[in-house]
């Protein structure tokens, strides 16, 4: 990594090929400042190149190391070298696999759900007249403005079984939902929360998407006969499809790191049906110091998260 | 025909407000009912409180010794502006020197840069934790300050936008003597005032609303930031939702403010990452 990093702090290398013995030494100086002239601009970017290699690269490189390292903080034994025993332990783990399942089932919920609406209402807003739309927008985008603790705490409420507003706006209706204390239940409400807390970012970027497409390939469309589902379809999906599946993947990468929703409004539970992945790193590293482990496990979830990231990166290149 | 079309204009709208006050609706009702008595929020009655009362707020900001909320605030406050300080001040200028200083291996080093933009900052939570207890930083503002400096978003953003400014007025500025230094101050920071203030006020909100980093870097009650304060105190005050709900409000108000003053820009930057540069 750092031979791309030449360290302006470093004394200069002086050029031999100026050949410093044949000049006189009052011209010494020229090949210096020739340098300063080349790296010099380097100095701008010391600060954050600083804190960009303690605080990434290093954690990036360290946190692999750690991964084959059987790293136990309150263990008295020094860190030994494993191997890739840690990932082999994670593949042999019912509690890893069981949060990955949780985590699938989370993305698998959450991600058509927060697109469809978003998809929906960008579409829908879009159609309205100008001066009311990002009124609309801002109301739908607030949540995401909503600390996950007040935000989580907030629908904890809504949905407690007992004085919880939902069922109490349910009651009329003879319906009464264990929303969180039934383990097939607490998934749902967890994705409902989430719908709620995080539409807002794709639909900014949807409408933004939108309002790309020429207003004259509509008209050239109606011409053809392409308005109201039609002109959807054969229009404005075609050419919002790049943007649509950057979103997607963007939604994708972040619900598999999915932690506070399940750690604030159901601590995991019940049963263990919301443990999520990133909730079992944190209980595995942060509740029982498994350095180690709790690195592999984060590896892992590396993995499945680079893997929609370079689908991402082809995505891109094909437009 | 025209009538048809006219109903369905209404019909869709009707169906967006519908759907923007469901949104909406939560936030409401925090700030409503966190002026209720408590037996009103335990059995819901309407959305209005019946009896409007700030006893809520006067029992968690009264109580300093049990409920260090100023403290919580202080630090929220204390971390929030450090990290949207460091972080336009270190990706302005790194973003300057690789959009504007032609520098070898610039390209490669920015290449680099922009490849961490994939990397989920949560799988690295456990080495920068090892790392921070070897700085002697953890459970000090220090934790969560420093290593928010290092993200590659505040870089990308400003070098786009910096890549869009004419360098004709760099170079009127370069004959009239300016240095580099003085080039990026004088020239290139005013003219970008519009990414700064979005990249500040997405940093500043970010880390008003962090919740792992907290969670994770602190110990001690008295170092919490807000979010981590409530939720450690719905643990030790469980079901006394009048509180939760007064600290939530608390806790919202700041962000909503800058939000409704600046969404502008909030919302410009998210649109921005979704298209072309």
């Amino acid at each position: 990594m750092s031979s791309h990093n030449p360290n302006p702090a470093a004394p200069a290398p002086m050029p031999s090929k100026y050949g410093l013995q044949r000049k006189a030494p009052n011209e010494i100086k020229a090949p210096s400042g020739r340098f300063f002239r080349r790296y010099g601009g380097y100095l701008f970017l010391l600060p954050y190149l600083i804190l960009f290699f303690s605080f990434l690269i290093l954690p990036l490189v360290y946190g692999f190391w750690l991964s084959l390292v059987d790293y136990e903080m309150l263990s008295p034994e020094a860190p030994g070298f494993v191997g890739l025993d840690n990932y082999r332990e994670a593949m042999n783990d019912s509690y890893f696999w069981r949060a990955m399942k949780a985590t699938a089932l989370y993305v698998g919920m959450a991600v058509p759900l927060v697109i469809g609406l978003a998809l929906l209402m960008a579409v829908l807003i879009d159609s309205l007249p100008e001066k009311r739309q990002g009124f609309y927008r801002l109301m739908i985008f607030m949540p995401t403005m909503i600390t996950i603790t007040v935000a989580g705490l907030v629908w904890r409420w809504f949905y407690h079984s007992e004085f919880g507003l939902l069922n109490a706006m349910l009651e009329p209706l003879g319906i009464w939902v264990p929303w969180l204390t039934d383990p097939n239940w607490a998934m749902r409400s967890i994705v409902l929360m989430s719908v709620w807390w995080t539409a807002g970012v794709p639909l900014v970027i949807l409408m933004a998407g939108l309002k790309q497409i020429p207003t004259s390939y509509y008209e050239a469309g109606a011409i053809d006969g392409a308005i109201g589902w039609r002109r959807f379809v054969y229009i404005t999906l075609p050419l919002l499809r790049p943007i649509l599946l950057f979103v997607v993947v963007l939604t994708i990468i972040g619900s598999f790191q999915v932690f506070g929703q399940t750690f604030i409004i159901t601590e995991g539970g019940p049963e263990l049906a919301t443990r999520v992945i990133m909730h079992y790193i944190y209980d595995t590293a942060f509740n029982f110091y498994r350095m180690g482990y709790g690195s592999a496990l984060s590896w892992l979830l590396f993995v499945v998260i680079i893997t929609f990231s370079l689908i991402q990166f082809r995505v891109f290149r094909e437009r | 025909m025209n009538n048809t079309s006219k109903f369905n204009r209404r019909l869709v709208e009707f169906l967006v407000i519908a759907v923007s006050v469901i949104f909406v609706a939560p936030i409401i009702l925090v700030f409503l009912t966190s002026f209720k008595p408590d037996a009103e929020i335990i059995r819901f009655q309407g959305i209005m409180p019946i009896e409007w009362t700030l006893g809520n707020f006067r029992e968690i900001l009264g109580a300093p010794e049990e409920i260090p909320i100023f403290r919580w605030l202080f630090n929220s406050f204390l971390i929030s502006f450090s990290v949207t300080f460091l972080v336009l001040t270190v990706s302005s200028l790194a973003a300057y020197g690789l959009a504007r200083l032609n520098l070898p291996g610039g390209r490669i080093l920015f290449f680099l840069i922009i490849a961490t933009l994939m990397v989920p900052p949560q799988i690295l939570l456990v080495p920068v934790y090892l790392i921070l207890n070897t700085l002697g930083w953890l459970d000090t503002p220090l934790a969560l300050i420093i290593p928010a400096g290092a993200g590659a978003f505040g870089v990308f953003l400003l070098h786009q936008f910096f890549k869009g400014i004419p360098k004709d007025l760099e170079e009127a500025a370069a004959i009239d003597g300016c240095s580099k230094l003085g080039i990026y101050w004088h020239v290139i920071l005013p003219l970008s005032k519009p990414a700064l203030a979005t990249l500040g006020i997405f940093t500043f909100i970010g880390s008003w609303n962090d919740f792992m980093g907290p969670l994770i870097f602190l110990d001690s009650v008295e170092k919490y930031t807000l979010p981590v304060g409530i939720a450690l105190f719905q643990t030790s005050y469980y079901a006394e939702y009048g509180l939760t709900l007064a600290a939530s409000v608390i806790c919202t108000l700041p962000v909503i403010v800058v939000f409704l003053f600046f969404h502008k820009y909030i919302i410009r930057g998210i649109a921005m990452s979704g298209l072309k540069e």
